[in-house]
């Protein structure tokens, strides 16, 4: 997580520099992509949010604190948008039947697009709480350290809530006969 | 117990390389005593491997572009300086596209050959071409719609004022793309057309059918007069080579 330029890119976006913006945008486009998807589950509403996000980063470069790292502040409007985004679509029902069905077919093999895809979807059954600390951490590669700036909880919190959510993972997996 | 907490804890902790010496050794001699604490590790050892393989998707093609072209063209500084005057006047839409108009360079009408275009249906553009200058909004009486090829990408919305229908096309092409914008509703008229940000515009007008061709990063407003307020269906055809690469459309309901 080694960002040393992120400060001064930010520094010049804020004087209106939008080259400097773009370079932010091509360095933080995937990871926030992939953290979108892996909350949400559907590339179009990650797309969105992904889109959504750099908006939200633009439009509010006059709130940035520096002495926040970017990577914190980017992430953290990531997890929210998707929070608030399955939240205002009232989906996580949805979902939750969706992957419950998608495990029990009788010709399932356990190879890996499958145990990928088993994965995806006992991600999208436990909370989101739990989700966003596997996604800043498996996903994003976040340190404890860094998922508590994030998610600007104590790190002990974040412990916690990440051994919890690898119990919850394990549990779901268990029952897909995946693991 | 292989599941208390503490036990756990040491598991978590050497997945996740963080473990400390004195923890290790703990671990290590909690292991040889339990097969449950060693069938546990090797779950959550594979489940953090099976995390960390999660396949790292490429963002859709475009997407950047998309992006940066829908960025407000107001300076992101600008809310840090919000008593600049002369600023705040240009933010003004009438004023903005009058100021856009006096910089020459920003706005372009060319190959206008249109059998219904006269200049007063320019002259009622004017209060209106700043909307094109700021980040496509969201609402009441607004549609909007994503598009999302591999050869052209970014948003198109539709609204009302008044008598007009502004149609905000903010998109990039990897090539050259003709848009045709046709409506069968023949009390429905072009009005007159704008460009930000690019030089080289193309369009033509007949009756019923607009014709833009865009190329790289383009903000264009066409503007279609509707005095009846009339609901309208706006087919929209992006074509590359002469071949249609997309079809969709766009609507306008009168409100209520």
């Amino acid at each position: 997580m080694n960002k040393p330029d992120d400060k001064k890119l930010m520094e010049r976006c804020v004087k209106g520099d939008r080259q400097a913006f773009e370079t932010l945008l091509t360095r933080y486009e995937k990871p926030v992509y992939n953290a979108a998807y892996r909350m949400l589950h559907n590339p179009d509403d990650a797309r969105d949010i992904t889109q959504t996000v750099f908006l939200k980063v633009y439009e509010h470069l006059d709130q940035y604190d520096p002495s926040q790292r970017f990577f914190s502040w980017v992430y953290r409007i990531t997890l929210n948008e998707s929070i608030n985004w399955l939240k205002k679509m009232s989906r996580q029902e949805a979902l939750d039947h969706e992957t419950a069905d998608q495990g029990s077919g009788p010709e399932q093999q356990a190879d890996d697009a499958q145990i990928s895809e088993g994965m995806q979807a006992a991600l999208m059954m436990i909370k989101t709480e739990y989700r966003a600390v596997i996604v800043l951490k498996h996903v994003l590669g976040c340190s404890y350290a860094e998922i508590s700036e994030v998610l600007d909880i104590p790190e002990k919190t974040v412990k916690s809530r990440l051994y919890t959510a690898r119990q919850l993972l394990q549990e779901r997996l268990t029952q897909q006969g995946l693991h | 117990m292989a599941n208390d907490p503490k036990t756990l804890e040491l598991i978590n902790a050497d997945i996740d390389g963080v473990i400390s010496s004195a923890g290790k050794a703990e671990l290590e001699a909690l292991l040889a005593d339990s097969p449950e604490a060693q069938a546990l590790h090797a779950e959550f050892s594979a489940l953090a491997e099976s995390l960390d393989g999660l396949e790292k998707l490429n963002a859709p093609p475009h997407l950047k572009h998309t992006i940066m072209a829908s960025l407000p063209q107001q300076q992101a500084a600008r809310s840090k300086s919000g008593s600049n005057f002369l600023r705040s006047l240009i933010a003004a839409p009438a004023l903005g596209y009058a100021a856009m108009f006096a910089a020459g360079s920003v706005l372009t009408l060319s190959l206008v050959s249109s059998d219904q275009v006269t200049q007063s249906a320019f002259d009622d553009v004017t209060g209106l071409v700043g909307t094109i200058s700021n980040q496509v909004p969201d609402g009441p009486g607004i549609h909007a719609m994503q598009i999302n090829r591999k050869e052209v990408a970014g948003t198109v919305t539709l609204r009302s004022s008044g008598p007009l229908l502004i149609v905000d096309f903010d998109l990039v092409s990897s090539g050259a793309v003709d848009i045709v914008a046709s409506y069968t509703d023949q009390t429905v008229w072009f009005n007159g057309f704008a460009q930000l940000e690019s030089p080289g515009a193309s369009i033509s007008a007949e009756s019923g059918r607009v014709t833009m061709q865009i190329e790289g990063k383009r903000r264009y407003a066409l503007f279609l007069h509707n005095a009846g307020d009339r609901n309208i269906t706006i087919k929209l055809q992006f074509m590359s080579n002469g071949v249609t690469i997309y079809d969709t459309k766009i609507e306008y309901n009168q409100p209520g």
